[in-house]
């Protein structure tokens, strides 16, 4: 907060107290109330979701002016095989992710739960990845994996010196690595907090009629979680399409070697911030926004987000 | 982070509960205006509204010592110097040129990238009067030359891209430096028996990879090849050299000549650099900014270890093996939508590239491009950096042809295409003849 | 939702017999030592190595650092990085992402806030509208605005100002924030609004004497989770500004890679010095670091 101090702008304005303990001004303020919020996203969110609709049928290079261009920028962007790949490697990313993620966050959720003194210390260690801004762990993993000065340097660990990040048949592979290594512990946490939610009755119920552990695994624990599951996938499949800046740093904002880890959002940006053609990095974009609407359309069905809605009819 | 700072969190202790709240959102507003506010009126701000702005890239260490000096001078009107990673650069730069806060004056490497802002109307052409072009060398100023206009003052040392060696490593696998691509060859596979890397390659960065096609190509096909294709692009792509230079190049890839790990390995981290002064590799086909790079770096190994040649010779080839690739020199241009225009131009004619300049290239290993250098060649006082400037000299001088990067010299729309081929091809993804298929292609 | 994880944190620990008892029957120890014991040692030592290695390596010389062994301590331990690091303009940038990450959930809550209670409210048809509107925000990558947010930011003549980052971040953070202060408004009781409009109150004083005080464990949640969003965030940073005093941490992270070069020490310095807030909150508030993290999804 010291910037503020430096910058010689005013402090806070005298504070006004409104008047609006009237119950006559109810719908005003109730207007008042939603306004901000709804110019804000307005702004910021709705008008450019359709501004990149429109954006994908015209031409511009980012520097001159903006001309209409029909649909060439889609037929261009649907015949050009890169599309079909970066489509490809984000579904990729997206299936292979939850793959990993999942048993392992749940392993590590299973064992975090119960509470103790060694286990608050394993969860304090796990907690590290998760304080790491994505571009900090894209640097840090991009020298740690380097061939030569990184950590194949060790004796012991000859075997890591290969090009994990550099061979068109690993990239892949390590980037969903290291995006398991920043994520898992978010979905541990969640499984965590899922695991100590179950009642502890229905473990003492089980326990009187002699289950055992695998017994009580599989018919206690895992259908109890079935909401926590549903969200951190419903967060691990919807998440896995902004995995963009963490890709950016590891491949040196190209998505290589070649285009092996050029995914869709990777493709969109250097369409349109590089190659300068922003007209079919709209087209791109408008792609990403169909993915992500239609992803999240299958997911909602499962998570029971609507129900709110519902809810709010009793209200 | 949420405790103390959040909303009304650092008020709220002193007033009563009721205000506090009520106080919440105007706090929160009042934040947000003073923010919008102070944008222009911050930290920064004296250095936008008055004096100049200059873009380059972070090793242009001397061309800083030249806005010192102008700064020095003109303390009301200061140039604020803003240096970039060059994998950055590029896009920085577009995109504030886009949302017309572009720099007074900008580092930029001529060719297609700059005639791209040139068509634009975002560059400002420069005449002999104001900026004295007539001390450069004709060659080199070529490269920011459009339709009869000049719109860059070089602004650094002569660039082609040579190879380097470690002396030790050759010895100790009694190899000689590479006349020849046979020669080549014949190093990279007793280096190779020898357990290190033959040619150390930042191939992540693609550009490096770059300079071996370029080269491949001049040596296989001459000249004229790429020039064709800067100028008519699309069909002359597929010329048969094309497809030579990528097979050579996969050759190249297949003996090994790059190791296993070239494709992890990024310019900007400097590991190709190291892989040379760590005796790990054998040789590296840089740029002549490595040599400073390299003297910063292992200074001992310069005096010592460090040699250089020109790029070898293809013997069936058509090109003559004395052209080079590279930069010619990069330049300082000046925006057309500048507001300090008088002392733009004062600085590139008084400061940039001036006596001092040239001296503190010379001394740092760089060859200005300027005429009539032989004088101060011969004065210069350390041996090794004699011979290097000599021979740096002295390939450019002899040089039929000076090819400007390709990336650079084509418009900076197919420099991605490009370099992802270029890629593709070095990683064996796409056969020889896909390359020139892939970049016709992409430049329709 | 989870907004009543803080509160449920709480409440647990002051019920360590039960929690002992759960933990004897629920997790059993047999499988603990063979699954989820064998993951978790496995993940410690992953999570912790390239921290490590992140740490040494800061403390490295240049020259150590091509020569040492990448895991030993430094053979001659150095904090000339960090001089480096903190030499330059490292204050400026912290001092923007604090601006940045303060300044946006700062105004996001308030606006969320105000926004929330017109739903939970009102039930009409437009405050149901605005409601979906919010939802649907919830699945638009903020990827996929990025070109017209940046065209929007240049005509209003705020590319390069650390406002060109606030709002859009706002905007993005709005859905999640408005959806879980939803869920935790719906739960005041209806007999506390009926109260108060007896009395005579409007909307006004009901948000402010009544709304606001009870969200206080959702907002705090919720800040903690809109908070890291900001912190970590990139692309709006990258696309929305260029010059170095408005560059945020993660960006300037960035810029240190390609000032630092050759030096990996020092940019793992940089790294380091840009973590070092976050741990500072994470000792300091490790509870709520965690509540607002699970923010709104652990149900």
């Amino acid at each position: 907060m010291t910037a503020v101090a430096r910058t010689p702008c005013p402090a806070a304005p005298h504070r006004a107290r409104p008047d609006t303990t009237r119950a006559g001004r109810r719908g005003l303020s109730g207007l008042l109330m939603a306004a901000p919020a709804l110019l804000l996203f307005g702004l910021f969110a709705l008008i450019p979701l359709g501004g990149v609709v429109v954006l994908s049928l015209t031409s511009w290079d980012g520097l001159g002016s903006i001309s209409w261009a029909g649909l060439s920028n889609w037929s261009g962007v649907l015949t050009d095989g890169t599309t079909w790949q970066a489509l490809w490697l984000t579904a990729k990313v997206m299936v292979v992710s939850w793959l990993v993620q999942t048993p392992l966050a749940l392993a590590l959720g299973l064992f975090q739960a119960p509470r103790g003194r060694t286990r608050a210390f394993f969860a304090v260690l796990w907690f590290l990845p998760l304080l790491l801004s994505a571009v900090a762990i894209g640097l840090t993993w991009q020298a740690l994996l380097d061939p030569s000065f990184g950590i194949g340097s060790t004796p012991g660990l000859h075997w890591l010196a290969r090009p994990l990040l550099g061979s068109p048949d690993l990239a892949l592979y390590t980037v969903i690595f290291v995006i398991a290594w920043q994520f898992v512990p978010f979905h541990a946490l969640l499984y965590q907090a899922g695991i100590r939610q179950i009642p502890v009755s229905l473990y003492e119920a089980a326990a009187i009629d002699g289950a055992g552990v695998m017994t009580r695994l599989l018919r206690i624990t895992l259908p109890q979680l079935k909401y926590t599951l549903v969200t951190s996938s419903t967060l691990m499949l919807v998440g896995s399409l902004t995995y963009f800046d963490l890709i950016f740093v590891l491949s040196g904002g190209t998505g290589g070697p070649g285009t092996a880890t050029r995914v869709l959002p990777l493709a969109m940006y250097i369409t349109g911030f590089q190659a300068h053609d922003m007209g079919r990095a709209s087209a791109l974009a408008t792609l990403l926004v169909l993915f992500g609407l239609g992803l999240s359309m299958i997911t909602t069905r499962l998570s029971g987000f609507t129900r709110m809605d519902s809810q709010q009819e009793g209200m | 982070m949420h405790g103390n700072l959040g909303p009304g969190g650092a008020k709220s202790r002193t007033r009563e509960a009721k205000g506090r709240r009520f106080l919440m959102p105007a706090v929160a507003v009042a934040a947000a205006l003073s923010l919008a506010a102070c944008g222009s009126s911050g930290p920064s701000a004296a250095t936008s509204d008055k004096g100049l702005t200059m873009w380059a890239l972070t090793d242009q260490t001397i061309l800083k010592e030249s806005v010192d000096a102008y700064n020095k001078d003109h303390p009301d009107e200061k140039i604020t110097l803003r240096l970039f990673a060059n994998d950055d650069y590029k896009q920085k730069l577009r995109v504030a040129f886009g949302a017309n806060q572009a720099p007074d004056l900008f580092f930029n490497w001529g060719g297609g990238a700059l005639n791209d802002y040139v068509e634009a109307g975002k560059v400002e052409p420069l005449t002999d009067r104001q900026v004295n072009l007539l001390r450069f060398m004709p060659s080199v100023l070529k490269s920011a030359a459009f339709s009869g206009k000049t719109y860059g003052v070089p602004a650094n040392g002569l660039a082609p891209v040579v190879l380097y060696y470690n002396k030790k490593v050759l010895k100790d696998a009694g190899v000689e430096p590479p006349k020849t691509y046979d020669d080549l060859s014949s190093a990279v596979k007793k280096l190779k028996g020898k357990g290190v890397t033959p040619l150390s390659l930042a191939a992540n960065s693609k550009w490096p990879t770059m300079m071996y096609l370029e080269y491949l190509l001049d040596r296989e096909g001459g000249a004229e090849v790429f020039q064709k294709i800067a100028a008519n692009g699309s069909e002359d792509w597929k010329s048969p050299a094309v497809t030579k230079a990528n097979a050579r190049l996969q050759e190249l890839v297949k003996a090994g000549a790059f190791g296993k790990n070239a494709s992890s390995v990024g310019y900007d981290q400097g590991a190709s650099t190291a892989l040379l002064y760590t005796d790990k590799a054998g040789m590296e086909l840089m740029g002549t900014w490595e040599y400073a790079n390299l003297v910063k770096a292992a200074p001992d190994f310069v005096k010592k270890d460090l040699g250089y040649v020109a790029f070898p010779a293809v013997s069936s080839g058509a090109g003559d093996p004395k052209n080079v690739v590279g930069n010619p020199s990069n330049f300082l241009s000046l925006n057309s939508d500048s507001k300090n225009k008088t002392e733009a131009l004062d600085y590139l004619k008084n400061y940039a590239m001036n006596e001092q300049q040239i001296d503190s290239y010379l001394a740092a290993g760089s060859v200005p491009p300027v005429n009539k250098l032989e004088d101060k060649l011969a004065q210069t006082k350390s041996a090794a950096d004699k011979q290097w400037l000599t021979f740096v000299y002295g390939l450019v001088e002899k040089a039929p042809n000076f090819q400007l990067s390709w990336d650079q010299d084509l418009p900076s729309s197919q420099a991605d295409p490009l370099l992802t081929n270029v890629d593709k091809s070095f990683l064996g993804e796409i056969k020889p003849e896909q390359f020139g298929k892939n970049m016709s292609e992409a430049s329709k | 939702m989870s907004t009543t994880s803080t509160a449920r944190g709480r409440h647990q620990a002051t019920r360590p017999p039960v929690q002992a008892a759960a933990r004897s029957r629920r997790g059993g120890k047999p499988l603990r030592r063979t699954l989820s014991g064998v993951a978790a040692l496995g993940w410690t030592a992953l999570a912790v190595v390239p921290v490590y290695w992140l740490v040494v390596t800061s403390l490295r010389t240049r020259t150590d650092f091509t020569t040492d062994s990448p895991l030993a301590l430094p053979s001659s331990p150095t904090l000339e990085n960090y001089k480096t690091v903190l030499n330059g303009e490292f204050t400026t940038y912290l001092i923007n992402s604090v601006l940045v990450t303060v300044v946006t959930v700062a105004v996001t809550l308030v606006v969320a806030l105000m926004a929330a209670f017109t739903v939970v409210r009102y039930s009409n048809p437009w405050s149901r509208l605005s409601f979906r509107l919010y939802l649907l925000g919830l699945a638009i990558p903020l990827q996929a605005v990025i070109i017209p947010v940046y065209l929007l930011i240049i005509r209003l003549q705020m590319y390069d100002s650390l406002p060109a980052i606030v709002l859009p971040s706002a905007a993005f953070a709005l859905p999640v924030t408005v959806m879980i202060l939803v869920s935790f408004l719906r739960d005041i009781p209806r007999s506390l609004f009926e109260a108060m409009v007896v009395d005579g109150a409007g909307d006004w004083r009901m948000l402010f004497s009544l709304v606001a005080p009870m969200a206080r464990p959702a907002l705090v949640t919720v800040a903690v989770y809109d908070g890291l969003q900001v912190w970590n965030g990139f692309l709006f940073p990258l696309i929305l500004t260029q010059s170095g005093d408005k560059a945020v941490l993660p960006l300037a992270l960035t810029l240190y890679r390609g000032q630092f070069g050759i030096d990996v020490p020092a940019t793992m310095a940089a790294v380091v010095l840009s973590t070092l807030p976050m741990l500072v909150v994470f000792v300091l508030a490790r509870r709520q670091l965690v509540a607002g993290l699970t923010a709104g999804f652990s149900k």
